[in-house]
């Protein structure tokens, strides 16, 4: 009951935060700052002269708001976005403005529209943020800092007001728009608004033009050392035509007399007419390195930061793997189990950072949903990443499990430094390696 | 977005000018102006920045707690807003010299603080103060009240100054001119409406009370206000305190107020509208008759609310000695009030038996309808009509010998009986109202003016302080009767009324003790010398921002040619470059100190007369020092516009303070709404 007021509550006001962002220049900021600062200290006229400034600033105020009733003339306009961003990196688009009018346009700037960042009230009532458990009671109960971590989580790319100088009746502008990536995931642009400050400088005019686009940017990643991932060589059903091509082009070696188990599909049928008995078409078999990317996704909440982390960590094998040498199945569960292929010509692997950029917790399912995946695959792979979220029972079990099998295991759980659940004794003799949030680049460069 | 160079050293002046700290406003101009001129940086940590900000908490705390020990709440925060720029002064200005040039949102938030210390790779959220101290700077000159119209313009011009500065370039700068003058003209016009609004507003709700009052008078529903006994009544709360000139006995009763019209249960001041009194040429003597004082002086020491109340006086002062006010009004009741002071007031009291500047009018004989059945009964038969005004007094004051008695509370009366018919016939107790509003009726029956007075009674000697204290359970109620030219006491409440109070009272010597030390402390906060307290305040402060500066000079520096083409980092984004300057992007892990130090060996190289080849600028560090704390200012504006007033006033009587001369209740709450009985 409680958290849904405050949720309403929050929802209005940053509502009003926002309008009044895109409404108000920082100098009108100021002075609506300086407005409600001399409202609080000044309300009895004979007591202090701070109604004088009120007054002054109110005035100020209103006629940028009167002068911000008439919006700014019509302007085309036309993002040219580039394929990917990347999360923590800056980001550079293109804008490209067409002035249809006969008069030139001066001093109007835009703003980015993106979709409302505002989180869902089942997200904030089920995720917490990451520091939530040491907040005190009050901050706990209304839940402010979660909000807003929540919309900054949704919150992907800063773009800052662009001002488009002069566009010439009837000509075009083009615009670098400087941008900074916050978080992986897919960007909505809703479209821009074009904004107009009033001869003060305090207000501006709006006016929306709409132009839906999207663009994805990928998981932040880390630079990775050579690493000698675990593992031999595997033989690899089909040969190396599931890895080099794609469709049903196999490499033919020669025929044999069929075997119990062979499947019917590989019989020969023309010679087995000829010969008077089965007989089946053998392939060279082939041998490479092929490895597992096991993504854990298993976590209470729909967001947290160790996730992010753990994205990135992933990202960053991904982009680190040599695609020419090997495979790497990235696994994982979402609305349900993946497996994602890449290398040796197969997949690419922008590929896979897209399926990264755009990967979510699993709060529905068990963890041995990815157990029984990563289980079902082994006989193929030389050896298993497994990045980890959290420390349990049910990982513990997939370790022993990867071990029995006889599966060599880079083990890796990103965790904060002080993580209770995961003390550094019983990890070392799981023989897991703690990757501490904060300093996660530090510690993949010395592994 | 950083203010043009002047606008923070203007309005750091103004603020000065307003509220009276033109030495301290100067300064911290100077110093921030000075950023300009003087080519040294500091390499400030996140630390340092805690540091400072947690001195500019502490700061801002004992501010508050200072204000709030020695103001009311009203003027403690006017009071604190006024010394914000000071508190605010030293991040402010540690931001400009640092090299970063901006603060980090965790200087003000632990959690933030916290969390950055947690997690060094958090992204940080800047916060740049310049723009906002101006603000709040123009914002605490208005605590000052300067009520001249200068304030208007100066903040016009401030903001004007700075709005220029970002006007959108798209307008000529005639329209924004236009614009802006149109604003002003408009503001102007709009706070004068707004001031004028809030007083037509007062007036209306001060009509409305009295109005209110009015039908409260009613009979039907106001009958048994005079028997409430109110909470007051019971505190023990030392309200005044009384010294004489070595053993002589203080006067027993110290007026506050006299009311000449009773309309049951209140009693008005009704013809009695305050006037101006001018003070002596030393703007502290205040005459109050022409006669010459033949007692006293009494001392009474009585704290004022929000700097405004009555004055308590014996009967018959002609002369205030050494009261502190910038402005005194009296009514022709003989009230006195305070228009304008300090939150403590001490003044002598000379006064003289027999002055009486304000005889009798009709109104001091009339006897109200609704008691006069009652009061003319007992007028017959103590056989008043016609006796002369000395008899008179005495019979009534033999009368409420016999057979009366003091009570503190009220029981129960018939239907259709007053509250005061109920007294004199038929309980015949009651507390000092019934008394007095008894005593003047029953004069006035027999046709000797008399007026209603409330005040204290003066009798306990407090061998803790040496002198006499009144408690707020002391406060009383008399008649004023015109005997031979004068008007005189006459207290015909039973005496045991005061061992009644005191039984009531009983183990408050902790409660006196803290009384006392409260007495002391505000004494020494309204000290009469100039700006005592201030002056050690401000002493004490030194010490710490001294610590302080001590701490930031230490810290390391940077050049301006360091900073520039010769420093490390050189041709990088202003990002980068403070990030290698911290030593942070270096590679080599070298520090910064030796890298600086590079740097200035290289400058005094190439400019051996101008780089100090030690590495420590000295002189350009001096500058960006926080101030010393300059004396803070103890009422020292109250004293300065009494003195003027004094100076302008030359004797000539002030306006009317009374707005409402027809009927004008006194300000002041009756006595029994201020809990008094005795």
């Amino acid at each position: 009951m409680a958290r849904r007021f405050f949720y309403r509550q929050f929802r209005r006001a940053s509502r009003v935060q926002w309008a009044l962002a895109r409404r108000l220049t920082p100098a009108g900021r100021l002075v609506a700052g300086a407005l409600l600062a001399s409202m609080v200290f000044g309300p009895n006229t004979r007591l202090t002269v701070g109604y004088q400034a009120f007054t002054l600033l109110l005035v100020l105020l209103a006629i940028g708001a009167v002068c911000a009733l008439v919006p700014p003339r019509r302007l085309e306009v036309r993002r040219r976005l580039p394929r990917y961003g990347t999360a923590g990196e800056p980001l550079t688009y293109r804008v490209l403005v067409c002035n249809p009018g006969p008069r030139s346009c001066r001093g109007v700037s835009i703003l980015e529209d993106f979709a409302d960042p505002r989180p869902s009230f089942e997200t904030f009532a089920t995720t917490p943020e990451p520091d939530e458990s040491r907040r005190n009671w009050f901050d706990r109960k209304v839940a402010w800092h979660r909000w807003a971590w929540l919309v900054a989580q949704n919150r992907r790319l800063d773009v800052a007001e662009q001002p488009l100088g002069d566009v010439p009746p009837r000509g075009q502008v083009e615009i670098t728009v400087q941008a900074a990536a916050r978080a992986r995931g897919r960007v909505r642009f809703r479209g821009m608004t074009l904004a107009r400050p009033d001869p003060l400088g305090l207000v501006r005019a709006l006016r929306h033009v709409p132009g839906p686009e999207t663009l994805l940017v990928l998981p932040r990643r880390h630079p990775l050392p050579p690493i000698a991932l675990p593992g031999a060589q595997r033989y690899q059903p089909g040969g190396i035509a599931l890895a080099s091509s794609v469709g049903d082009s196999e490499e033919f070696m020669s025929l044999r007399e069929y075997r119990p188990g062979d499947p019917l599909k590989r019989i020969h049928w023309r010679s087995s007419a000829r010969v008077g008995r089965p007989v089946v078409r053998e392939y060279q078999d082939e041998f490479f390195v092929r490895h597992g990317l096991v993504l854990d996704t298993f976590l209470p909440a729909a967001a947290s930061d160790v996730f992010e982390d753990a994205v990135s960590v992933a990202a960053s094998f991904a982009a680190g793997v040599r695609a020419q040498d090997s495979l790497l199945d990235l696994m994982f569960v979402g609305p349900e189990a993946y497996v994602f292929t890449a290398g040796r010509g197969l997949g690419h692997l922008e590929r896979m950072l897209e399926v990264l950029a755009e990967v979510r917790p699993c709060v529905d399912r068990p963890f041995s949903t990815l157990h029984r995946l990563v289980a079902e695959r082994h006989h193929a792979l030389s050896g298993v990443i497994c990045v980890f979220v959290a420390w349990d029972d049910a990982r513990r079990a997939l370790v022993r499990h990867l071990r029995a099998l006889d599966v060599p295991a880079l083990l890796l759980l990103v965790a904060d430094e002080e993580d209770a659940r995961a003390p550094d004794e019983t990890l070392a003799a799981a023989g897991v390696r703690r990757l501490v949030r904060g300093r996660i680049a530090e510690e993949l460069a010395r592994l | 977005m950083t203010p043009p160079r002047g606008l923070a050293g203007a309005a750091l002046l103004f603020w000065g000018w307003q509220t009276g700290f033109l030495v301290a406003g100067l300064a911290m101009a100077l110093v921030i102006e000075g950023r300009g001129l003087v080519g040294v940086r500091w390499d400030l940590s996140r630390a340092d920045f805690n540091r400072i900000s947690d001195v500019s908490a502490v700061m801002l705390a004992l501010i508050a707690v200072y204000q709030v020990l020695a103001n009311d709440s009203a003027r403690a925060v006017l009071g604190i807003l006024q010394w914000l720029p000071l508190t605010v002064f030293p991040l402010v200005a540690c931001q400009l010299y640092s090299t970063g040039g901006v603060l980090d949102a965790s200087v003000f938030f632990w959690s933030l603080r916290r969390r950055a210390s947690e997690r060094p790779d958090f992204p940080r959220i800047p916060v740049d103060l310049s723009y906002p101290f101006v603000a709040l700077t123009l914002l605490s000159a208005s605590a000052a009240n300067v009520r001249s119209g200068v304030f208007f313009a100066g903040f016009a011009a401030m903001a004007a100054w700075g709005l220029w500065h970002v006007r959108p370039r798209r307008y000529p700068s005639v329209l924004w001119a236009l614009v802006m003058a149109g604003a002003v003209a408009l503001g102007w016009a709009g706070q004068v409406g707004i001031a004028e609004g809030q007083r037509a507003l007062e007036r209306a709700v001060a009509a409305w009370f009295l109005e209110l009052a009015r039908r409260e008078t009613d009979p039907y529903r106001s009958s048994t206000a005079l028997g409430q006994v109110g909470e007051l009544k019971l505190s023990p709360r030392i309200v005044l305190r009384v010294e004489t000139a070595g053993k002589t006995s203080p006067p027993a009763l110290l007026r506050e107020a006299a009311y000449n019209v009773y309309n049951a249960p209140v009693w008005y001041a009704v013809d009695a509208p305050f006037r101006g009194v001018s003070p002596a040429g030393d703007g502290i003597t205040w005459r109050l008759g022409p006669q010459e004082p033949d007692a006293g002086p009494v001392v009474v020491s009585a704290y004022l609310r929000r700097g405004k109340g009555m004055l308590a006086a014996p009967n018959g002062a002609v002369q205030l000695d050494d009261l502190f006010v910038v402005e005194l009004a009296r009514n022709r009741l003989g009230s006195l009030r305070v228009e304008e002071g300090l939150g403590l007031v001490r003044y002598g009291v000379r006064y003289a038996s027999g002055a009486s500047n304000d005889p009798p009018t009709r109104m001091d004989l009339a006897v109200p309808r609704g008691e006069a059945a009652a009061v003319e009964r007992v007028a017959h038969e103590l056989g008043l009509a016609g006796s002369p005004p000395g008899d008179a007094v005495a019979s009534v004051r033999a009368y409420f010998r016999r057979g009366f008695g003091y009570s503190r509370f009220v029981t129960e009366r018939a239907a259709g009986v007053t509250a005061l018919e109920d007294f004199l016939l038929r309980t015949r107790r009651g507390h000092c109202e019934y008394f007095a509003t008894a005593t003047v009726l029953l004069l006035r029956a027999a046709g000797v003016p008399a007026r209603y007075a409330v005040g204290y009674a003066v009798h306990e000697w407090s061998a803790l302080e040496r002198r006499y204290v009144v408690r707020a359970n002391d406060a009383h109620a008399w008649a004023l009767v015109w005997l031979d030219g004068a008007w005189r006491e006459l207290d015909t409440t039973p005496p045991e009324w005061v061992a009644v109070e005191r039984d009531a009272v009983s183990g408050f010597a902790a409660g006196d003790l803290w009384s006392w030390a409260g007495y002391l402390f505000s004494r020494w906060r309204w000290s009469e010398r100039e700006d005592r307290i201030s002056g050690q305040v401000g002493w004490l402060l030194i010490p710490l921002l001294a610590l302080l500066a001590w701490r930031l000079y230490s810290r390391r520096r940077v050049t301006a040619r360091a900073r520039g083409g010769a420093g490390p980092g050189a041709g990088l984004p202003r990002g980068r470059r403070l990030g290698v300057l911290r030593g942070r992007a270096r590679a080599g892990g070298a520090r910064l100190s030796a890298r600086a130090g590079r740097a200035a060996v290289g400058v005094a190289r190439a400019h051996p007369g101008r780089a100090p080849t030690g590495g420590r600028h000295r002189a350009t560090a001096r500058a960006a020092r926080p101030p010393l704390p300059v004396p803070l200012r103890s009422g020292r504006a109250v004293r300065r516009r009494a003195r003027g007033a004094a100076r302008a006033g030359d004797g000539v009587a002030r306006r009317p303070r009374g707005r409402r001369a027809a009927l004008t209740p006194s300000r002041r709450a009756p006595a029994w709404r201020r809990g008094t009985g005795a």
